[in-house]
């Protein structure tokens, strides 16, 4: 059963469009993620399941509970929801102690004065910070006010939770290290996650599924891998991660590979493609750097098929691995490769298999 | 990282609230609403009724209206209050402007004990200090018989309208003064800066950068005192009376008082009259707001001050500044304090050879001592009640989902515009009607007091407001992802935050409401007199030294509570100063 159901999700602020039919399914124990850049409508997503944000139109399920359905004005009010969020600005309460803010949601649900100290204990020490249970927020660090959001946002067992880019205020240090901890307390517990980010890698190395949004509008969900290597538009090959866009005419199809012709350099490309086109077809291929070849010129490797020769125009050292920008007859690529490469003319190598057909 | 079984733990879900946050929300929303608006309905009502609400039968008619349009002592009034307000409004709104530039953008001498100062004259008791003015200035007051008899000087007729303005724009001159200074903290100085290093000397800065970039907050602050100015009645009524100068407050307040029959209807009548152009005031007010309101997010962040240099004006500009202060405050708070330990105050003998403590000893005798007792108690008991109600409604307006919340705002700031004296006329038709309840209001104090605390309602507002925005909403939305409902999230989270704010508004409608007297002058009755009502009525019967000694008490009282609050008299007052700069 899935345990969060998004359907048709639309709002509209004003004139603007923040949310058009957004829909998704995340199952049970996974960790799923919104990536897309500031103001595309991921908080919005978020805080509409979490019930601070009205849609205009669409449904929200938790665990096959209906929490909005707006075609039938059901709202479930948001505290009874029970789903544990960490907000971007943490939001811990500045007037209450660590030991206080964790405590409030058990006190809320009424539980014993002994119950809410151990609970509150146990959770702190799975947050890592037993020892500053009387502190107050203003004398704990950024990180370690954001696991005592964690912490309160887990004391009360939620079935759901929802993290609002939990890291933007750390810095990158420090995000490194609380992204694998709570990728880590994650798997752990169990829990159902929905992560919202702009950070393309935090998503890629966290998640088990990535949704990547623009405008208000999905534009492709899969896994990291997905995502990355499958892109889906120009959009989610641009935005996951640095890409070279080739684009030209299909001169004609050889069972699943078209054979693609871009400008004077670049003739008789193969790319793989799921589904044909009609001949003389624009189309856009999305290869990343890393996934180009190159080799010196004389090299004997990869003679003849989608090898095509460039002038390197600039080299940079990035510590593992070297960054080659060419120019291929006036066609720009970027590659990325951990081999040095000293000769100025290079062969470029475009494996079939690595070319995603975005457009 | 310690593991430990998540899943062990079910605990319960939250519970649904017993009472939904909607109830209550509704019941505040009623209550602000009911109490604000509420008492204008009768005074419409006997307004359009051919006979007062307390006699049966009745139709209703448009003679009152026909009666006061006709009369044309009423349309002289308008005329006296819109000269008044006019001349206020000009002098209030420079002066607070210059004095607003003087004190953040220049190296201006003494400016950080002037920023505080300045704004005495706003917090320290109307009525008093209007006394004390007359007292020293007035016809036959101390000063002007001493430079007119002894020094052959003659001084300013204070008993004209240009005097009058005078002493209104004196005390209202605060009002500009905080609107400008807050918009000139949040405007970057580095415009100012970029003028200067562009080559413009600081005269051309400030008339082509500073001026333009003020020029939101002066039409706010100018609309607001002009707004004032047009509800005032202390001034007409204790310095025009005599001269047979009316202004719209005092001819309607003579029309109930002084007239051989009482005309109800047509009060009222000229009541709505003035309710209307207070409304349209405000109105437009907001408009401007709003404008100001784009102007400051263009503007951006307040950067560092750099001071333009006065160098050899540095010290006469600080005294001009210092004199405003004798005058405006200082001298009348002298004047009151010399006249109430003495038997008669004349140049003609030194006072010192006139001391008597008879006016103090006064006060705790008769209706002056229940006054005092009387204001204290309302004033207490009503700072707790509005305080408490204007937090939760300010939550209400800004921190719920409550469907008719976003009239709350303008609802609680609509009393500042409206004058005193109408407040009090509805308040008294309102009793009038509520049979059982309103009769007890009316024939105690606490009649008294929920005028007084509906007047004085948008102070409390003004301080919790900004404060309130500063907390970010996320707080309280984490209270309610954690299963609190509206309510107890309010009570544990976001109250306590808002704790200090809900202080100052508690000082600052202390003061507000034992300062206040025109709403209670259609309410007094023997027995139920507060401090102000008894100023006013015992000084036009002639008693001048008790009621200056009653007035000193009331500016010690509030200098004293002031102090307590000192900690927050800054925070309180930069509030009063977005009274005039900042609406919801
Ligand atoms: N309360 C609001 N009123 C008007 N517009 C809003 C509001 N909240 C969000 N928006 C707009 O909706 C869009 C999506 O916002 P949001 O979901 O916060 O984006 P993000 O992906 O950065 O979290 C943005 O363009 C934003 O300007
Ligand atoms: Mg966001």
């Amino acid at each position: 059963m899935p345990e969060i159901d998004v359907a048709l999700l639309g709002k509209t602020f004003g004139e603007q469009r923040a949310l058009d039919d957004v829909s998704f399914t995340v199952g049970d124990g996974e960790l799923f993620t919104l990536l897309g850049p500031s103001g595309c409508g991921k908080s919005t997503t978020l805080m509409s399941i979490a019930g601070f944000q009205t849609p205009d139109e669409g449904r929200i399920a938790v665990g096959g509970e209906q929490f909005f359905d707006a075609s039938r004005r059901l709202n479930v009010a948001a505290e009874r929801r029970n789903l544990g969020i960490v907000f971007q600005s943490y939001a811990v309460w500045p007037h209450m102690t660590v030991f206080d803010n964790l405590a409030f949601p058990l006190k809320v649900r009424k539980l014993s004065r002994k119950d809410v100290g151990t609970r509150v204990r146990e959770v702190l020490e799975l947050v890592d910070l037993a020892p500053y249970e009387q502190r107050y927020p203003h004398q704990l660090s950024g990180g370690q006010q954001q696991r005592v959001a964690l912490g309160r946002a887990l004391v009360y067992s939620p079935s759901v939770l929802l993290l609002d880019e939990p890291f933007s205020n750390l810095d990158a240090k420090l995000r490194e290290r609380a992204r694998s901890w709570v990728k880590d307390l994650q798997h752990t517990l169990g829990l159902t996650t929905i992560f919202v980010t702009h950070d393309q890698d935090e998503a890629l190395s966290m998640s088990d599924r990535v949704l990547v949004m623009n405008g208000g509008v999905v534009q492709q969900v899969g896994t990291p891998e997905d995502v990355y290597r499958r892109p889906v538009n120009r959009f989610v090959a641009e935005f996951v991660g640095r890409v070279n866009l080739i684009t030209g005419m299909v001169a004609r199809y050889e069972n699943s590979t078209a054979i693609v012709d871009a400008g004077e350099a670049v003739r008789g490309l193969r790319v793989h493609v799921e589904h044909t086109l009609l001949p003389h077809a624009s189309l856009t291929v999305a290869v990343r750097p890393e996934s180009l070849v190159v080799e010196p010129a004389n090299a004997a490797t990869y003679n003849g098929t989608n090898t095509i020769s460039a002038r390197v125009t600039s080299i940079a050292f990035l510590g593992d691995h070297y960054q080659y920008e060419l120019d291929a007859g006036g066609l720009a690529l970027t590659a990325q490769s951990p081999k040095q490469v000293d000769s100025a003319d290079v062969k470029v190598h475009i494996p079939p298999d690595a070319c995603a057909v975005v457009e | 990282m310690a593991s430990v079984a998540h899943d062990t733990l079910v605990l319960p879900r939250p519970r649904r609230q017993l009472l939904p946050a909607g109830v209550l929300q509704a019941a505040v929303w009623l209550l602000v609403v009911g109490l604000i608006v509420g008492p204008f309905v009768p005074m419409l009502y006997a307004s359009v009724r051919d006979r007062p609400l307390y006699e049966a039968g009745g139709v209703l008619t448009l003679d009152a209206y026909r009666q006061l349009f006709s009369d044309g002592a009423f349309w002289r009034a308008w005329v006296n209050t819109i000269e008044y307000a006019s001349l206020t409004t000009a002098v209030a709104v420079a002066g607070g402007a210059a004095a607003a530039i003087l004190v953040s953008r220049t190296d201006l001498a003494l400016r950080r004990a002037f920023g505080r100062l300045i704004l005495l004259p706003i917090l320290l008791p109307p009525l008093g200090l209007v006394l004390g003015w007359i007292v020293v200035w007035g016809p036959g007051g101390y000063l002007t018989n001493l430079f007119s008899q002894r020094l052959h000087i003659g001084t300013l007729a204070i008993d004209t309208v240009p005097g009058m303005s005078l002493i209104e724009a004196s005390r209202l001159l605060p009002v500009a003064y905080m609107t400008c200074e807050a918009a000139l903290a949040r405007a970057d100085s580095s415009l100012e800066d970029a003028a200067r290093s562009a080559g413009a000397s600081p005269a051309r800065v400030l008339r082509s950068v500073t001026i333009p970039m003020l020029r939101p907050a002066l039409l706010n602050s100018a609309t607001l005192i002009f707004t004032l100015a047009v509800a005032s009645l202390g001034i007409p009524l204790l310095l025009g009376t005599a001269r047979n100068i009316k202004f719209v407050s005092s001819y309607l307040y003579l029309q109930w008082t002084n007239a051989a029959q009482p005309d109800p209807a047509t009060v009222s009548a000229g009541a709505m009259m003035l309710l209307l152009v207070a409304t349209l005031l405000l109105l437009l007010r907001n408009r401007l707001l709003g404008a100001e309101a784009r102007y400051v997010s263009i503007a951006g962040r307040a950067g560092r001050n750099a001071m333009l240099p006065l160098r050899a004006l540095r010290w006469p500009l600080a005294a001009l500044i210092a004199l405003y202060l004798v005058f405006s405050t200082l001298i009348p708070v002298l004047g009151l304090a010399v006249m109430s330990v003495v038997v008669v105050l004349t140049p003609l003998v030194a006072p010192w050879h006139l001391l008597t403590w008879a006016n103090w000893h006064q006060l705790a005798t008769g209706e002056f001592h229940r006054a005092i007792v009387n204001s204290l108690e309302i004033s207490l008991v009503g700072a707790v009640l509005a305080t408490a109600l204007v937090a939760i409604a300010t939550l209400v307006a800004h921190r719920s989902r409550f469907p008719l919340r976003k009239a709350l705002p303008f609802v609680m700031l609509y009393p500042r515009a409206t004058p005193g004296l109408i407040v009090g006329i509805g308040f008294f038709w309102t009793y009038l009607l509520t049979w059982g309840v309103g009769s007890w209001l009316r024939g105690s104090i606490w009649g008294i007091m929920l005028a007084f605390c509906v007047r004085n309602l948008p102070f409390a507002y003004v301080v919790m407001y900004p404060t309130l925005a500063r907390i970010g909403e996320e707080l309280d939305r984490a209270g309610r992802a954690a299963g609190a409902g509206w309510w107890r999230t309010s009570r544990s989270i976001v109250l306590p935050l808002l704790r200090p704010a809900i202080f100052s508004a508690f000082i600052l409608m202390f003061v507000e409401i034992l300062c206040d007297y025109d709403p209670a002058l259609f309410l007094v009755k023997p027995g139920n007199e507060v401090i102000g009502t008894t100023m006013l009525s015992q000084f036009i019967q002639g008693t001048v030294g008790p009621v200056a000694a009653l007035a000193m008490v009331q500016v010690g009282v509030t200098v004293v509570v002031l102090g307590l609050g000192a900690r927050l008299f800054k925070y309180g007052s930069s509030s009063i100063g977005v009274t005039g700069g900042h609406d919801a």
